[in-house]
């Protein structure tokens, strides 16, 4: 699940540990009432500091995708369809705009890109 | 207590005519991962025995956990656990008897401790330290100062030729103890990759002076690399800092900025220039150029 973080990228690393936790409960590999590992052993597996994971857990817990119980650990929680769909359309749309950077820095025309994803799209429907 | 573990002012020291440490303050918060960066010979090694009160008299004042080196040494190191460059362990020793004689020194030493991350580390009680391999020497020097439970851990180059798995079990068990008790830790490396994710302060080293010193996420967060084509406009009346330009092509320029937000790009609009691109950079390419840009300052100084 963490092992593409990216200390590199812009994106904060623990926002970036907040994505692929998120990513696990709307796919349903994180199921509710799933309690998360604790932060320690998240941080010491990751090698990051504790404080990461910690604001990663808040992030998660703000945005209503876990529960933080005191002295207990973070659950993840029921998710409304509402925030599925709109958390499915954030990854949708994270794909595409690493699809089409992938396809410009290739030189790939955008209309072709788009043939090959209607043929695709096509194909498996 | 303070909120400083370690702070240092106008800390100086002179060996021979040749190497200096020149005017470093440093400050590091407690309950800090603090990455102490610098290229070889750039003064670390220097630096974290100063704190120790190693070097004798030195120029300037230092205060470790609110205790002044060295009138309060004593008082200071029963709260600091320290893993130098090179081992100094007695080589005629086993594993057992290393652990059992730097036990005898420390008034908190948790034995349950050392015995369970012993048996995680695979270190035999019977090995004698001379027939360690290098990983497994740097696992005993990490828990011998752990085992202390150390308020302040001073780590120097603590995994430098270290195996990666080595090295993985070594920070692993770091992170765990820095969660559990709260501690600060002043790490130096000249391995910018290892404590990227770790640490959550930075400061930089050259040539005997701190060149740098912030919380990481501002370290990295604002410094950027632009690609600009078109005519370039002056950077003077600019929205974030600028460091540095190179011309790359006729109308093609890179800059190197920091304290870059978003939204910056439409200065370039207004001012006539295509922003072709944004590029974020790693810590060592931060590393780098700060580097570069500390040395070019004194030579134009």
């Amino acid at each position: 699940m963490f092992d593409r973080l990216d200390p590199r990228s812009p994106i904060p690393l623990y926002a970036q540990v907040a994505d692929r936790i998120k990513v696990a409960i709307v796919a349903r590999e994180l199921p509710p009432g799933t309690l998360l590992e604790s932060v320690r052993a998240l941080a010491a597996r990751l090698r990051i500091n504790p404080a990461t994971v910690v604001q990663a857990y808040r992030q998660l817990e703000t945005e209503g995708f876990v529960e933080m119980r005191q002295g207990s650990g973070s659950y993840v929680r029921e998710i409304s369809g509402d925030l599925r769909a709109k958390e499915q359309r954030r990854e949708a749309e994270q794909l595409v705009r690493a699809l089409v950077k992938e396809a410009g820095d290739r030189g790939i025309h955008i209309d072709v890109l788009r043939a090959a994803f209607a043929a695709h799209a096509g194909a498996t429907a | 207590m303070s909120d400083l573990a370690i702070r240092t002012d106008g800390l100086t020291w002179k060996a021979g005519k040749s190497f200096t440490l020149d005017q470093v303050d440093l400050r590091v918060p407690t309950g800090a991962v603090y990455g102490f960066l610098g290229p070889n010979g750039s003064g670390k090694t220097t630096t974290i025995r100063a704190l120790l009160g190693l070097l004798g008299p030195v120029g300037g004042k230092v205060t470790v956990l609110g205790h002044d080196v060295p009138t309060e040494l004593p008082r200071m190191l029963a709260k600091v656990g320290y893993v130098p460059e090179r081992p100094h362990l007695y080589q005629h020793f086993t594993v057992a008897q290393a652990i059992e004689y730097h036990a005898a020194f420390h008034a908190k030493w948790d034995a349950n401790w050392a015995e369970h991350q012993r048996q995680r580390f695979g270190l035999a009680l019977d090995r004698d330290l001379n027939r360690l391999s290098k990983g497994e020497m740097g696992k005993l020097m990490i828990l011998l100062a752990l085992a202390q439970r150390p308020e302040l851990l001073l780590l120097d180059e603590p995994t430098d030729g270290l195996d990666p798995v080595v090295r993985r079990d070594v920070l692993s068990a770091l992170v765990e103890y820095v969660d559990e008790r709260k501690a600060t830790v002043f790490i130096s490396s000249h391995l910018v990759h290892e404590l990227e994710r770790i640490c959550d302060w930075v400061g930089l080293m050259d040539m005997g002076k701190l060149v740098a010193e912030m919380p990481m996420g501002r370290f990295k967060a604002g410094v950027r690399r632009l690609k600009i084509a078109g005519v370039a406009p002056s950077p003077d009346s600019a929205p974030f800092t600028f460091l540095a330009r190179e011309v790359r092509a006729p109308g093609v320029e890179e800059w190197l900025v920091r304290d870059w937000a978003d939204g910056n790009e439409q200065w370039f609009a207004a001012q006539g220039a295509t922003l072709k691109e944004v590029g974020a950079l790693d810590l060592e390419d931060v590393f780098v150029e700060l580097l570069r840009w500390a040395r070019f300052d004194r030579r134009s100084a």
